[in-house]
């Protein structure tokens, strides 16, 4: 299989337009299994009461706000050392969904937070480091966009993604490194100490939000590709 | 306290900011779409 096939512009459009579609329903279906195992399977926890329900959509965005500028800062690797096009255009794409996620984390933390800690916001290790993320992803979409030339906002932006990827270990390790508020993790390679329905629906809103992301990165992809060739042939005749 | 009110803002918000960016990404994708229409429609009154 050729792969530089499907870095092509034209070809990726294609293909983006085809499989969003299918990332999206995989999306609905498993975030409907989630919030039905979270909501109706899965137990009241013994110390937290219902509250702890916001785990659900908690933990899976706080994963996905880090996974999704991991994947960023790799296309944005990718576009530096190879020039490529569309690896910068996939970026870009995620850069939006990626905030979205650190965003969505904060303030869920946050309405748990205060219940279980009596307070909205502390300035934890871990929720800073956090915070910090959404700067990033916030820094990476202005200065891709502060440039008149849009492949010189590409390498600007990739840059600064590949300097913040130092905050992804800061943000994992945060509650080893440092004595903090926030809870260690309770899954790991090792293993949960979490009720088994309970890891259920969080592995299943976990695959909703990768399905979703994916599939909207896919969709914004295809805007910047219309919005970058439109003086090319083929994306004039697709109007 | 009303563990309620905490997980309406929390799964309220999530769907509040997951229906806006699908929202903005139909609006993005069709100010290409018009971008592209419009520069055809330049062109071809040159």
């Amino acid at each position: 299989m050729n792969f530089y096939y499907f870095s092509s512009p034209s070809t990726f459009y294609r293909l983006a337009g085809k499989l969003a579609p299918w990332f999206f329903a995989l999306a609905l279906v498993s975030g409907i299994a989630g919030m039905y195992s979270g909501f109706v399977v899965a137990p009241t926890d013994a110390q937290q009461g219902e509250v702890y329900r916001v785990i659900f959509i908690h933990v899976p965005a706080a994963w996905m706000s880090m996974f999704t500028y991991f994947v960023m800062a790799c296309y944005g690797a990718v576009s530096l050392t190879f020039n490529t096009r569309l690896a910068a255009m996939m970026a870009r794409a995620l850069a939006p969904t990626g905030a979205m996620f650190t965003f969505v984390a904060l303030w869920t933390g946050a309405f748990w937070g205060r219940p279980t800690w009596g307070a909205y916001w502390v300035w934890d290790a871990r929720l800073t480091s956090e915070l910090v993320l959404l700067f990033l992803y916030i820094g990476f979409m202005a200065l891709a966009n502060s440039f008149e030339d849009a492949r010189r906002g590409d390498r600007a932006a990739a840059l600064l993604a590949l300097i913040g990827l130092v905050n992804l270990p800061i943000i994992y390790f945060s509650v080893q490194w440092w004595n903090t508020l926030h809870q260690g993790s309770s899954v790991s390679f090792k293993g949960t100490s979490m009720h088994v329905a309970m890891l259920w629906a969080m592995l299943l809103m976990m695959f909703s939000f990768w399905m979703y992301a994916i599939g909207v990165a896919l969709v914004r992809c295809r805007t910047i590709i219309l919005e970058r060739e439109r003086r090319t042939q083929w994306v004039r005749s697709l109007t | 306290m009303d563990h309620n009110y905490f997980l309406m803002m929390s799964y309220g918000m999530t769907a509040l900011a997951i229906g806006a960016e699908l929202v903005l990404l139909r609006i993005g994708r069709s100010r290409a779409l018009k971008h592209i229409e419009e520069e055809r429609d330049l062109e071809t009154q040159d």
